[in-house]
């Protein structure tokens, strides 16, 4: 079967969609009429009401009505007036790719790119189409890889060879729209069920009640009931025309390739796939790092500060490393993505363009004004909350953050010195009357303090100190930072290449302090405790 | 009225012969509790040890009174004897991985030796295995797993040292180190290396060979069929009186017990592995430190054949320990013990007291 024989086929199902959606209202509408013709008013009232509630899903999805509401990504909407520069290249790439430019462009912080469409009518009536551009994409990616990502999104909404591809792929989100739909009714409902049902249980004990406990089994039922003959075909409707999908994903590919070139394709997906590692560790190690202690980057850092992880030169080598190697991801049957590897070898098998992977500006020069959009970027993307917080440099960030985590991991040693009679003071004190302590042999029964889990309750003499071992060898770690810094002016220093570590000031090398309280805290945790390194490094 | 005869002829017939398996049943108790007067209750059956040792219960006393000495000595009379090594240092290592305050001071007294270097060494194993716990991997939890694997690779170091200081013809610190492989799940060419080591220096290492099955066994490293190749090849190359023959019995009665049907015992190739290892035991020297414990599973296989007076001998010579295999498999070994010593005796009893 050829592509437009599968695209009819699709058509065919998609309109069977709609048939479904149709014989569903129908059944409500009659038995609105029946009710009202022979039963009571009253019933006749809840029945209209609950086929109302029912209804509303399937039009809504069918239709489109009111899913404007914003359930597309949190994202900064740019004007053409502001960027002239993306605003062309947008326009030049649809031109290329044979499909109309999009009404909006909105940016996100995402390692993504998307183009959404507010089709209606089953996707028969073409709609408002939005692009998403990530702007970590723009970071990572060079301006021909974002073209290609572009063209690529861009080759879905349709393109000279395939017109019904269009509505196909319309007709698909308007399928995963109504069952969503469905799905977020059913969770609103269960929420709001769960939350009366725990008021009531607060009231009962408050009343000095037992609890009766939240069950939402049967709330939601409903939704669930109706949204299964949508389910069921929706799973037909994608099963079937995942082939067409996965042709559309290939030939979507085909037209960036036409648009971008061969290298840059290829090389974009597997530059996705790197980016998306690297801005996980990203986020988790820099950006977010202070957030326990109300930390942030300076504004405009926390989503634009992928570049200076992406510049370094040490992580550059380990990226290139595994862009050589391509993931292999799950497939799922609503997946219409073949997996990325596969992509990129029917990508490299094309023959050369002699576009080749020139030297090209990073995607980031085609905004204006840079600085002033991350900023307003990161105001849409940070909850309130987060935009109370504390802005401070990166070097201070990562000196505080670290120390707060070192302070919270330290949290359960503390308590258990308190519980031991070691009064809860300055760090260096408290590390002080542990090693003290220790010299008297009392090392372990402090530690019986800590936590335990069950097992280590029951386990008795070497193996109760086993299981005691991990959590007091931690906890002295992180003491011994605190103590460090309180004492001897140590410092976490950032590093964009490695690992923030903790350095005492005038320390040789960056690894040298951390190894040094490592090695310390071993001594110390040793068959026979020697608490001299420990006492050493305090005293400098 | 003559019908009425039948059913009291019948009544009357069934009340002797009720009668009579009563009196049966009572000369036969009558005779079991003659011929079993020696044999000891519950109660008095030492859970810990499988044979009486006086020389390992007197090292023990004396650890728990920190004194270390003893069980160098212990050690170091054991000598060459490599049976008697292995099983004195798993026996003083158990006991080290309760409390080791002794076994520092050992260290710091003579700090090269290699006997105290091997039982640090064992010691981690077994304190390993205390953490992990002997329940199955979906009952351990993450902590005790963690637990489990730092504390054997931390053993790991601790073999190396004692390989380095134990006579070159010692198989002790390899033999000792298959539990660590097993608990590592280290790859099948390891072990086999590691096994080169150790049969290089003893080839009919019992103890040697009681790891290696655990490894090679199902619930560890291997299958089914790994640990019963691996068990009858021992059995058939080893010569009488290295009691290797328990290997298969072992591996059938691990492999087996819980599904097979009670019959299963008294199939051919169970009755000629247990013949086999009744011939073992009758050539072992008396004091192969390893002999009372075949002869307790022996003793089980025999009574489940039902070849009860046999059985009966077999707990005669151990009775008093029950720190063996069947029965240490069982919450209360000293319990299920006496209730199969029990049958044999009853049915021995039976067969002579017409």
């Amino acid at each position: 079967m050829g592509t437009t024989p599968r695209a009819v086929r699709a058509l065919i199902l998609l309109a069977g969609f709609y048939l479904v959606a149709l014989v569903v209202l129908g059944v409500l509408v009659g038995a609105d009429a029946a009710a009202w013709i022979w039963g009571p008013h009253l019933l006749a009232l809840k029945v209209t009401v609950f086929s109302a509630l029912l209804g509303l899903p399937v039009l809504r999805g069918l239709f489109a009505l009111g899913t404007d509401t914003g359930d597309g990504p949190e994202a900064l909407p740019v004007g053409e007036p502001d960027q002239p520069e993306l605003w062309r290249a947008v326009r030049s790439l649809a031109e290329r790719s044979g499909t109309r430019a999009p009404d909006e462009i909105l940016l996100t912080g995402d390692v993504n790119a998307a183009v959404s469409e507010d089709a209606r009518l089953l996707g028969l009536l073409p709609g408002r189409r939005r692009l998403y551009i990530g702007v970590p994409l723009l970071t990572g990616l060079s301006e021909p890889q974002l073209h290609s990502v572009i063209a690529h999104e861009l080759g879905h909404y349709g393109n000279a060879d395939t017109r019904l591809a269009g509505i196909t792929r319309r007709g698909h989100d308007c399928v995963l729209r109504t069952v969503e739909s469905f799905q977020e009714q059913e969770r609103k409902r269960i929420g709001k069920e769960r939350s009366r049902q725990e008021k009531a249980d607060a009231k009962r004990v408050r009343k000095g009640r037992k609890a009766r406990g939240v069950d939402t089994g049967r709330t939601g039922l409903r939704y669930r009931m109706m949204a299964k003959p949508f389910q069921a075909y929706a799973r037909f409707y994608l099963r079937a025309t995942n082939s067409v999908n996965r042709q559309q994903e290939l030939a979507a590919d085909r037209m960036a390739v036409r648009v971008a070139g061969r290298d840059a394709t290829a090389s974009a997906l597997r530059e996705i796939a790197v980016l998306d590692a690297a801005h996980d560790f990203y986020r988790s190690r820099y950006a977010l790092l202070g957030v326990e202690a109300g930390l942030l980057p300076p504004r405009g850092e926390v989503v634009g500060g992928l570049r200076h992880l992406l510049a370094d030169p040490g992580r550059r080598s380990d990226l290139a490393e595994m862009r050589g190697e391509l993931p292999d991801d799950e497939e799922s049957p609503y997946d219409s993505h073949p997996p990325v590897a596969e992509r990129v070898r029917l990508i490299e098998a094309q023959p050369d363009d002699g576009l080749g992977a020139a030297p090209a500006r990073p995607a980031l020069a085609l905004l204006r004004d840079t600085g002033r959009v991350l900023v307003e970027l990161e105001d849409v993307l940070l909850t309130p909350e987060a935009r109370a917080m504390r802005r401070v440099e990166w070097p201070e960030l990562a000196h505080r953050g670290m120390y707060a985590r070192a302070a919270a991991a330290a949290e359960e040693l503390r308590t258990a010195l308190a519980a031991a009679g070691i009064a809860p003071g300055s760090p260096t004190g408290e590390l002080t009357a542990l090693l003290d302590s220790a010299d008297a042999g009392r090392l372990w029964p402090v530690a019986g303090h800590l936590p335990k889990s069950p097992e280590a309750a029951r386990a008795t003499g070497r193996a109760a100190r086993e299981f005691l071992r991990p959590a007091l060898e931690a906890g002295t770690h992180r003491l011994a930072e605190l103590a460090l810094v309180e004492t001897r002016g140590a410092y976490w220093e950032l590093s964009w290449s490695e690992r923030t570590r903790l350095r005492l000031p005038r320390a040789a090398d960056p690894g040298a302090t951390e190894e040094a309280v490592t090695a310390a805290v071993r001594a110390l945790l040793a068959d026979v405790p020697d608490t001299a390194p420990l006492r050493t490094l305090l005293a400098g | 009225m003559s019908f009425g005869i039948i059913p009291l002829t019948v009544t009357v017939l069934t009340l002797c012969f009720w009668l009579r398996s009563k009196r049966r049943a009572k000369r036969a108790e009558k005779r079991a509790a003659e011929i079993g007067a020696d044999l000891l209750p519950p109660e008095r059956q030492n859970k810990d040890r499988a044979f009486p040792d006086p020389e390992a219960e007197a090292v023990l006393a004396a650890l728990s009174r920190n004194d270390w000495q003893p069980a160098a000595q212990a050690l170091a009379a054991a000598g060459t004897d490599w049976e008697r090594r292995s099983y004195l240092v798993g026996v003083i290592a158990a006991r080290a991985a309760e409390e080791d305050a002794w076994l520092h001071a050992w260290q710091a007294a003579r700090p090269d030796d290699p006997d105290a270097a091997v039982v640090h060494a064992d010691a981690k194993v077994s304190l390993a295995w205390k953490i992990r716990g002997g329940a199955w991997a979906k009952d351990t939890s993450a902590e005790q797993f963690a637990g489990f694997l730092r504390v054997l690779r931390e053993a790991r170091e601790d073999f190396a040292r004692a390989e380095s200081l134990a006579r070159p013809d010692d198989p002790t610190p390899y033999l000792l180190q298959i539990p660590l492989y097993m608990g590592l799940s280290a790859p099948h060419e390891a072990l086999l290396g590691l096994w080169a080591q150790v049969t290089a220096r003893a080839p009919y290492h019992y103890e040697a060979h009681w790891y290696a099955l655990q490894y090679w066994s199902a619930k560890w490293c291997g299958s089914h069929d790994l640990a019963r190749n691996f068990a009858a090849q021992a059995a058939a190359t080893a010569p009488q009186g290295s009691l290797l023959t328990m290997f298969p019995l072992v591996s059938w009665y691990e492999h087996n017990d819980d599904e097979a049907p009670e019959e299963a015992y008294g199939w051919p190739e169970m009755r000629g592995m247990t013949e086999a290892a009744l011939a073992d035991v009758a050539m072992a020297r008396p004091d192969h430190p390893r002999v009372a414990e075949v002869r307790h599973l022996l003793a089980y296989c025999l009574a489940k054949q039902g070849r009860h007076e046999v059985a009966l001998e077999q707990f005669r010579l151990v009775d008093g320990y029950v720190g063996a295999l069947p029965w240490r498999y069982y919450n209360d070994p000293a319990a299920i013990y006496c209730v199969v010593r029990g049958v044999s005796l009853t049915a021995v009893a039976a067969g002579t007291a017409k």
